[in-house]
């Protein structure tokens, strides 16, 4: 249930984009990936979820090299949501759930009830199960968005990968998204842009600079005025807000 | 759980359409097979094709049976074939490439065509020992080859794809301008012409086999990747999160598109909007899945294809108009209603 | 090969044509003319009674002919379906461009007309072995003759069984060349020809007659030679390089066809003579321009009446003795 990334080092040409990066990510937990553009953080997710190959170093899911496991059998315990995922195309919104079970059937496998639960499981948790005929080019941003993360959640993996996940969502379908990741029970390592979402709704946050660990930890702990002046260049204040006591970002103008 | 009814019925619709468009191809042979510039009364039709078939052995003219069995029903089954495997290739280039303007030519392919058919026409390359169709499909191979460098294999993703196969369009075409224009006389610039718009007149029995062979592989193997091809829909990142091995999938299905293309384009020519339109039509009537999209699109490329055929040799007694221009007569209206509804789409 | 005595044709008459033995069991009755220069040696040969179908014509029918082809069904002007010549149930078919019958054709395969029992001749000209001094890039290295087209209209009065007419129009053929040639004098200045088949538009580079092609053989059958040293068939050039070449003759093609509006031999002569640069030409100052069949510039048997027609004009305008 646990993912490891141990020493990852990966290059472009001559630049290092994730430099030596180490931690483990808590099963069960909701990890937030933070950090300015150019970071590292997109490439530190797609080593994650094995779709780009280290130079160096290895990522393990509960002790096992991922570089060695196939591809089909990291897609039955990884899922990954991109950004902002288009197509076309009108499927529906069962059927691109339903994507999710690719990596467990084989060419010739008929659908089994198997099949079917986690398809109508992944629905419900996503709040669509009232909307599995729906065409993909008639849904918000908000729905498409909980569409993949249901897709991926056919999968039935037991980590989650997410990339900015509410980049481009409204508030409302923001904290949605939010709340529906976090309430998972599943491991699931969240790259987000706001620091307050980040704050609000992560067990664990790690905050990349020029592809190395900076800091780690619980929000509380990492989130300060003084990381906010060196990472990210803003002035703010830090207050543990009361109303769901985790830190509250005042940013100052 | 059960499936909603949504999906039960749909499944009996699909299977309908199927079987309607079955009949309709067997229509449409059985129109093609009965029009022609020598009148052939109808009684004769059916039963020169009988003789043929070994099912009866009536004295007929010997003209009328081998027009008909020879020329008119193989014919009619090649152009079935052409339009069921360009149709194929259209949807595999659209769904790969993610663009609803794709169709079979974007790699290139009719380019490198026409180039090995006016090296073998006006430059009699080969001597004699490569016939015109052998000299198209090398030269559609060298379209692909290229196309395949230029885009970095498969790691270069859909635009550079595209991007590559409209320089390889230039380039082949470029190359045949300069062939006509510095070696060939008029006469052969006017036949290079005539080939590059395509038309059926020159198959027989010998191209039915080959093209039938392909086209059916084609379809057996792109089915094995149907599931594959859905996953696609998101992209290539997506595919991959999916455990599908997004090079060797692309790799496979570029080179089965090639190859039939390339056979289909060797044979009769250029024949355009065939690979762009019908994919849409089978896709409006039963939705973008591939495991069923790839036989509709089979089907009514079968049809469309018969019809069109046709048509060219019906609408102007004794001459035949080049097909290319019956499927863009028919293809440019299409086009612009799949324009103006990517228009109020997006 | 030499023409066989003008004798009647013993049947069954066997021929090697383009690598294939076809056989005559009799003369045939029913011929088509598939292609116009087919066509026009069949009515050369006067067997008008005798074809029941002509297609394809690029241009317009030979003047002298034109009142025995009215007589022959035309079946159409562009590439014919292979069903509606079988509709005129013809017995024999003669072809002279590989697009209209051969393996690469699209109308028709030398097969299919097999299949129903009919024989087929393809012109020797377009057979492998006989392209002879054509090499692959469409070049000729050798000044084309008239050698193929004798073999030509020898085989197919033979067929026919005509020979003598067949062996009577060779003769006249080669009189009216050896009397082109000897119209010549001895000690005249050799003419240098340019022939300007056409041009998609004033500007653009012009189609001419290369040096070994039928232009080229015009040339040197009046005596002269052609101006253009390409020795591709259909050379493209443009003004500039033909004025280089500095001609004493433009020979400008005469076309049926309505593709272009320099297809008219009225339009190339106005060009000549209102361009600014072309005008200053020697040849256009001394208003030495003849006007030709453009078909006479493909090596057909319409290639001698054009040498004899620019001849004509020539003598006329006193360039010519």
């Amino acid at each position: 249930m646990s993912i490891t990334a141990e020493n990852l080092v990966w290059r472009i040409g001559s630049k290092t984009i994730v430099d030596r990066v180490s931690f483990v990510a808590e099963p069960g937990r909701m990890l937030g990936l933070l950090g300015p553009n150019g970071s590292g953080k997109t490439s530190l997710l797609r080593l994650l979820a094995g779709l780009k190959r280290p130079q160096s170093g290895r990522v393990l899911l509960d002790g096992s090299d991922l570089a060695s496991l196939g591809a089909r059998a990291v897609a039955r315990r990884v899922a990954f949501v991109e950004q902002h995922a288009t197509t076309s195309t009108n499927l529906r919104i069962a059927d691109i759930v339903r994507l999710g079970r690719f990596p467990h059937r084989s060419w010739l496998s008929r659908w089994t009830h198997a099949d079917d639960s986690a398809v109508d499981e992944a629905l419900l948790r996503a709040g669509l199960q009232d909307r599995r005929s729906d065409r993909w080019q008639s849904l918000s941003g908000g729905e498409k968005q909980r569409t993949h993360i249901a897709r991926a959640l056919a999968q039935t993996p037991t980590e989650l990968i997410l990339d900015e996940p509410t980049n481009h969502l409204d508030i409302q379908h923001q904290i949605g998204v939010l709340k529906l990741v976090a309430n998972l029970p599943i491991t699931s390592v969240v790259a987000l842009h706001d620091l307050n979402h980040a704050a609000m709704f992560c067990d664990a946050v790690i905050v990349m600079q020029h592809g190395k660990i900076v800091a780690s930890g619980a929000p509380d702990v990492v989130i300060t005025e003084a990381l906010l002046r060196d990472v990210f260049s803003v002035e703010a204040r830090v207050e543990t807000s009361p109303h769901h006591q985790r830190p509250c970002i005042h940013y100052l103008r | 759980m059960n499936p909603e009814n949504g999906a039960l019925d749909t499944k009996a619709l699909f299977a309908c359409l199927m079987l309607a468009s079955l009949a309709a191809i067997g229509l449409a042979i059985g129109l093609s097979v009965g029009i022609g510039d020598l009148p052939v009364p109808l009684g004769t039709t059916f039963t020169a094709i009988t003789n043929r078939l070994g099912w009866t052995s009536v004295e007929i003219d010997r003209v009328y049976e081998t027009v008909i069995w020879d020329y008119r029903l193989s014919r009619a089954l090649v152009a079935a074939f052409c339009g069921a495997g360009l149709a194929l290739s259209g949807a595999i280039m659209q769904s790969l490439l993610r663009n609803p303007l794709a169709e079979p030519y974007v790699l290139g392919i009719s380019a490198g065509a026409s180039t090995g058919a006016v090296a073998i026409i006006i430059l009699g390359l080969g001597g004699g020992a490569l016939s015109l169709s052998g000299g198209a499909f090398l030269g559609a191979f060298a379209a692909f080859c290229f196309v395949a460098l230029l885009s970095n294999g498969t790691r270069g993703g859909a635009d550079r794809t595209i991007l590559a196969g409209v320089a390889a369009s230039q380039l082949f075409n470029a190359t045949t301008s300069y062939i006509v224009t510095t070696s060939g006389n008029a006469q052969q610039a006017r036949d290079v012409m005539f080939w590059l718009l395509g038309s059926f007149g020159g198959v027989r029995w010998p191209e039915f086999m080959l093209v039938s062979v392909v086209v059916s592989i084609g379809l057996v193997a792109c089915l094995c990747y149907a599931r594959t091809l859905d996953t696609f829909a998101f992209g290539d990142e997506t595919a991959a999160s999916l455990g599908v091995n997004v090079d060797r999938a692309r790799i496979v299905l570029f080179a089965l598109t090639a190859m039939m293309t390339a056979t289909i384009v060797s044979m009769v020519g250029s024949i355009g909007f065939v690979g762009l339109i019908v994919p849409h039509t089978a896709r409006a009537l039963v939705g973008p899945l591939h495991v069923r999209l790839l036989p509709a699109c089979m089907l009514i490329g079968a049809v469309f294809m018969v019809l069109a055929d046709v048509a060219s040799r019906a609408l102007i007694p004794q001459q035949v108009l080049p097909i290319g221009v019956v499927t863009a007569l028919v293809g440019v209206p299409f086009f612009s209603i799949i324009l103006y509804r990517l228009q109020r789409a997006s | 090969m030499t023409p066989l005595a003008a004798a009647p044709t013993s049947y069954p008459l066997t021929l090697d044509n383009c690598g294939a033995k076809v056989t005559f069991q009799r003369a045939p009755q029913r011929a088509i003319g598939l292609g116009q220069n087919s066509a026009e040696i069949m009515l050369l040969l006067g067997l008008q009674n005798r074809m029941v179908g002509t297609a394809f014509w690029p241009s317009k029918v030979l003047p002298q002919l034109a009142e025995t082809n009215a007589k022959v069904k035309l079946l159409t002007v562009e590439f014919p379906t292979f069903e509606s010549m079988l509709a005129e149930r013809p017995d024999f078919v003669a072809a002279a461009l590989p697009t209209l019958l051969g393996p690469s054709s699209k109308v028709a395969k030398r097969g299919d007309f097999e299949r129903v029992g009919v024989p087929s001749y393809l012109s020797p000209g377009t057979c492998l072995e006989t392209k002879g001094s054509k090499d692959a890039y469409g070049n000729r290295a050798q000044l084309w003759s008239m050698e193929v087209l004798y073999r030509e209209i020898d085989e197919l009065s033979r067929i026919f069984d005509v020979a003598d007419r067949g062996q009577a129009l060779i003769a006249d053929f080669k009189t009216r060349e050896a009397a082109l040639r000897a119209s010549v004098t001895p000690g005249d200045k050799k003419l240098s020809y340019v022939f300007w088949f056409s041009s998609p538009s004033p500007s653009a580079d012009a189609y001419l007659g290369g040096k070994n092609g039928a232009s080229g053989f015009i040339a040197n059958l009046l005596g002269g030679r052609n101006a253009i040293g390409a020795e591709a068939e259909w050379p493209t050039l443009g003004w500039e390089s033909i004025i280089a070449a500095k001609p004493d003759v433009i020979v400008v093609a005469s076309l049926d066809r309505n593709r272009w509006e320099l297809d008219k031999p009225e339009a190339k002569i106005k060009f000549l003579k209102t361009d600014p640069a072309v005008s200053q030409l020697a040849a256009v100052r001394n208003k030495a321009i003849v006007v030709m069949d453009g078909q006479a510039m493909n090596p057909t048997v319409r290639t001698l009446y054009g040498a004899e027609h620019v001849a004509q004009q020539l003598k006329a305008l006193g360039l010519l003795k």
